[in-house]
C-alpha cells in the first residue's frame, strides 16, 4: 500500500461461514451478528472478461449473486466479518476471493445431509486455512455422534468438531471462539 | 438475450451509470473488509460522481469496503470501482486487512478471544 497504516489498532477480521444450501448459515450469522445480516450483491462478469485484460470488453456481466455478512465490534476499530459463502457450485471462484485473508472457516453440517460439507472441508482443507465443522442440531434431528460424524466426513482430528444450535447466540459464540482457538493454534504451529 | 427477458436491469444500469461501465478496479486488489479511510476531500468536486462523494463522507471514519457497499447500496464490484477511482486521486487511504497484513499476533488474538467471550 502507498500509505502508512493510519492506526495500527484498525483491524477487520474476516470468519467465513460455509456449508451447503439451507444448512443455516444466515442463521448462524444472525445470531451473533450486531446488524441484520447484509446482503451485498456481488456482480460477476464473467471469468474470461477477468482474465483478459487486453480486449477493452468489460462488463461481460451476467449475473448477480448475494453475499450475506454479519458484523460484530469487539471495539472501536475492531470488527469481526461473518461471511456466509454461497452455496452453488458455480461461484466457487467468489470463495476463493473471499478464502484470502480469512482468519478461519466454520463448516456447517446437517446431518440429514453429511455429503453437502464435503465440498467446503474439501476446499478449507486443500488451502490451508483453519476450519472447524459444526454440526447444526435441528429440531427433531437425530442425535448423531460427533465421532462418526467426523469419520464420515473424513475430518482430521486436530480439527475441532462440534455439535451446535444456529439459531441460539451462546452456541454461536462457542462456535466462534472455538475456531479463532483453533486457528491461533495453528498460527502458533506454523510460526 | 437474458436482459431482453429481464424487466429489472437494475445492477447492470446502475453499474454502468456510476463506474461508466468499468467492471474492474484500477490499482492493486483490495479485500472486501480492508479497511478505507478518507484521507483528503477534492478541491474541485465536479470530476467526482455524487456516490464517489457518498463514499468519501462514510469513509470519514474508518470503514470497511464491505460496508460502504451497503451504506451505498452498491454491488461490491462496482464499490470497488469508486474507491479504486479515490485511492487513484489520493483521496482515501485503503489497508488490507489484519490477517493479510501478517498483523494477527497472540494478542490481537486474545483480544478477540475476551471480546467474543464478553459479548
Amino acid at each position: 500500500m502507498d500509505y502508512a497504516r493510519s492506526d495500527p489498532d484498525t483491524l477487520a477480521i474476516k470468519i467465513l461461514i460455509a456449508g451447503g444450501f439451507g444448512v443455516g448459515k444466515t442463521t448462524l450469522v444472525s445470531a451473533v451478528s450486531e446488524i441484520q445480516p447484509l446482503s451485498t450483491e456481488e456482480l460477476l462478469s464473467d471469468r474470461g472478461a477477468r482474465i483478459d485484460d487486453t480486449s477493452g470488453v468489460e462488463g461481460k456481466t451476467t449475473t448477480t449473486v448475494a453475499l450475506d455478512f454479519g458484523r460484530i465490534t469487539l471495539r472501536e476499530g475492531l470488527w469481526i466479518y461473518l461471511f456466509g459463502t454461497p452455496g452453488q457450485d458455480r461461484f466457487w471462484f467468489m470463495w476463493d476471493e473471499l478464502a484470502i485473508g480469512a482468519l478461519g472457516a466454520v463448516v456447517l453440517a446437517d446431518t440429514r445431509r453429511l455429503g453437502d460439507a464435503f465440498p467446503a472441508v474439501d476446499f478449507f482443507e486443500q488451502r490451508r486455512i483453519p476450519y472447524m465443522v459444526a454440526v447444526n442440531q435441528f429440531d427433531g434431528a437425530r442425535r448423531h455422534d460427533p465421532a462418526v460424524v467426523r469419520r464420515a466426513l473424513a475430518v482430521p482430528g486436530h480439527v475441532p468438531l462440534m455439535v451446535c444450535d444456529a439459531r441460539d447466540r451462546e452456541s454461536a459464540k462457542e462456535v466462534l471462539l472455538t475456531l479463532v482457538r483453533h486457528a491461533r493454534e495453528m498460527s502458533a504451529v506454523r510460526a | 438475450m437474458a436482459a431482453d427477458e429481464d424487466p429489472d436491469p437494475g445492477p447492470l444500469v446502475r453499474m454502468f451509470a456510476v463506474t461508466g461501465g468499468r467492471a474492474r478496479a484500477v490499482g492493486e486488489a483490495f479485500d472486501v473488509i480492508a479497511v478505507v479511510t478518507t484521507i483528503g476531500m477534492p478541491y474541485d468536486q465536479a470530476g467526482l460522481s455524487p456516490e464517489h462523494l457518498a463514499a468519501l463522507r462514510v469513509a470519514t471514519r474508518p470503514t470497511t469496503v464491505a460496508d460502504i457497499g451497503t451504506r451505498l447500496r452498491l454491488p461490491l464490484n462496482i464499490t470497488r470501482v469508486l474507491l479504486s477511482d479515490l485511492r487513484r486521486e489520493g483521496l482515501v487511504s485503503i489497508e488490507a486487512p489484519a490477517a493479510t497484513a501478517g498483523v494477527l499476533n497472540e494478542r490481537i488474538y486474545q483480544e478477540v478471544l475476551n471480546g467474543l467471550r464478553a459479548l
